[in-house]
């Protein structure tokens, strides 16, 4: 089982040109929504736009290529019969699992990191020492929420639905998680559905360390519950994988 | 040649008394309309190698799939080794190589079949297994660089990368050029004397007359003719009879041969199988003819398969 999660990173790192375009995005990204951002407050919050979008950017980048790329990656070797013969084998659902995660947390780790250094560097973002360390940290140990939620996608989805499917998940997750803007701006109803799912509890990781607090109990609860959800669905249907492909 | 369509008792594995490797209790499976496998009953013996004959479309994939718990049964039960498929591979006791099993991407050789044996719960060292696939030279390349031969050279080694009890094969020489394919076999042969079960399933028809000691027919999801290649040859009629005649043939009193199967006459040419060639040319002679280029000739297993299945579909078309 360790080789085979050693063997996802490695393929990981070798997938270049994805990973090159995993870790610029967000970053780019970033340098244009909040390019013009100054250090004005958002209406009720205590963060500026710049903070704000720093930690939305990396989040919603590191969410980007977990949950894209998990769920076309498993899709493709569905179709092409790796993960048929992959169940030949004693490999517990878990372990496929956790090495897709572990592939998935090797491209979401540095482009978190390089949308911290762009904040630092270009938008002059200022921070204590631990804020520096534990946002990335909780930005990247929340991404495996959504790896494991693309592992399920993978499974649900076959073939050319994969894209679209994930695309409408990772569009209303975003939106409705307020890592496009921040949530004060709408409704209060919008507002009350959010605060349950798992994007919004995941950028609230980090905007409570932002304000200067620890994360709070609940926005983690909500994290770990869904995290069971999706990697124990994603096991399942690794075992139960009796369609075609 | 209405025989044809009953099974008989296979010739061997049965009689060791062993308990079966493999076992499938009236199982059936649909794909909507279409009967992949119907009411199948098959056991496998411990040190069988046992081909998997059919046309396409005959299930034998499905067949395969079932058997490794691919695809679960509509109904019946499948075993292996007395427990589920899915505990039988947890247990390291199956190594299997499918037609549809892909590669994964982005990896190097050796990297998979060290995967490969990291996952089996009795492996064989690394370097054995890339030196019994003969894999050794490529075992630095890169799995997506593959020539066809070499792909499924690959799909072997993780297929026995450890000590599994029932190997299953799902036409394992595809894409294969001869020398690769004999020396495919060889491996197989060996692994087949150290008492291991092998299934395979193949279109190449001396590969099934030459390799398995059983041989099992399959015809729109069910056993048309199980046995060794020798039984399945003659149950097809084991002889084929030519001559030509000097005058025009009489049908009716060539259809009172003795021991024939079945008959076919153009023009002044005879051609004729028969379960007892001897007999029947015999009693060409009683006739008061005179048979010239006399012919007598053994039915190829392809034959014998053609006309089990001809049979097979002739009498379904009748029903």
């Amino acid at each position: 089982m360790t080789t085979l999660i050693k063997l996802e990173i490695v393929r990981a790192l070798r997938n270049k040109k994805f990973m090159f375009f995993s870790v610029i995005y967000p970053p780019v990204l970033y340098l244009i929504i909040a390019g013009g951002a100054d250090n004005s407050p958002i209406p009720g919050m205590k963060l500026n736009m710049a903070l704000y979008y720093m930690v939305a950017m990396s989040a919603f980048g590191a969410m980007t290529a977990v949950l894209i790329g998990n769920s076309e990656a498993i899709a493709k070797e569905r179709e092409k019969g790796w993960v048929r013969q992959l169940r030949l084998t004693a490999l517990p659902g878990r372990g496929y699992v956790a090495a897709k995660m572990a592939s998935a947390a090797t491209v979401s780790l540095p482009s978190i990191v390089l949308v911290m250094l762009v904040g630092a560097m270009v938008k002059g973002v200022r921070l204590e020492a631990w804020q520096w360390i534990a946002i990335p940290v909780g930005t990247w140990l929340g991404s495996f929420v959504f790896a494991a939620l693309g592992v399920a996608i993978g499974y649900l989805a076959s073939g050319d639905a994969v894209r679209p499917i994930a695309m409408m998940v990772y569009f209303v997750l975003a939106f409705l998680g307020g890592l496009w803007m921040p949530l004060t701006i709408l409704p209060q109803w919008v507002q009350n559905i959010a605060e349950w799912l798992p994007t919004h509890a995941y950028a609230a990781l980090g905007t409570a360390v932002e304000a200067g607090g620890a994360p709070h109990v609940k926005d983690v609860a909500i994290l770990v519950g869904y995290l069971i959800v999706f990697a124990g669905g994603a096991a399942w249907l690794y075992r139960k994988d009796t369609r075609t492909a | 040649m209405t025989s044809t369509a009953t099974t008989s008792p296979p010739a061997t594995g049965r009689r060791t008394g062993a308990a079966p490797v493999v076992s499938f209790r009236k199982v059936s499976k649909n794909y909507g309309s279409v009967k992949a496998v119907a009411d199948l009953d098959l056991e496998l013996y411990p040190g069988e190698t046992v081909a998997l004959l059919g046309p396409n479309g005959a299930g034998k994939s499905s067949t395969l799939d079932l058997l490794l718990g691919l695809r679960n049964a509509d109904t019946g039960s499948v075993s292996l080794f007395g427990t589920t498929p899915q505990r039988a591979i947890e247990q390291g006791k199956v190594g299997a190589m499918l037609q549809s099993g892909g590669l994964m991407g982005g990896v190097k050789v050796r990297e998979l079949v060290r995967l490969a044996a990291d996952l089996h719960p009795h492996a064989y060292p690394v370097d054995r297994i890339l030196d019994t696939a003969g894999i050794t030279e490529i075992a630095d390349r890169m799995v997506d660089k593959l020539s066809g031969g070499q792909e499924q050279r690959v799909r072997f080694a993780l297929a026995t990368a450890g000590a599994n009890d029932l190997i299953v094969l799902d036409e394992p020489t595809t894409g294969m050029d001869v020398s690769s394919r004999q020396t495919f076999w060889g491996t197989m042969r060996a692994q087949a004397q150290q008492g291991r079960t092998v299934l395979f399933a193949t279109h190449y028809l001396e590969e099934a007359d030459e390799i398995a000691d059983r041989v099992i027919v399959l015809h729109r999801g069910r056993v048309l003719a199980d046995g060794t290649s020798a039984e399945i040859k003659a149950r097809a009629g084991a002889r084929r009879v030519t001559f030509d005649l000097d005058g025009p043939a009489d049908r009716e009193a060539l259809r009172g041969l003795p021991s024939l199967t079945s008959l076919e006459v153009s023009g002044r040419t005879v051609r004729i199988q028969s379960q007892d060639a001897d007999a029947t040319v015999h009693a060409v002679y009683g006739l008061g003819l005179y048979p010239r280029n006399l012919e007598v000739a053994g039915l190829g297993l392809e034959q014998a398969f053609i006309a089990i299945t001809d049979a097979a579909t002739a009498e379904e078309a009748a029903r």
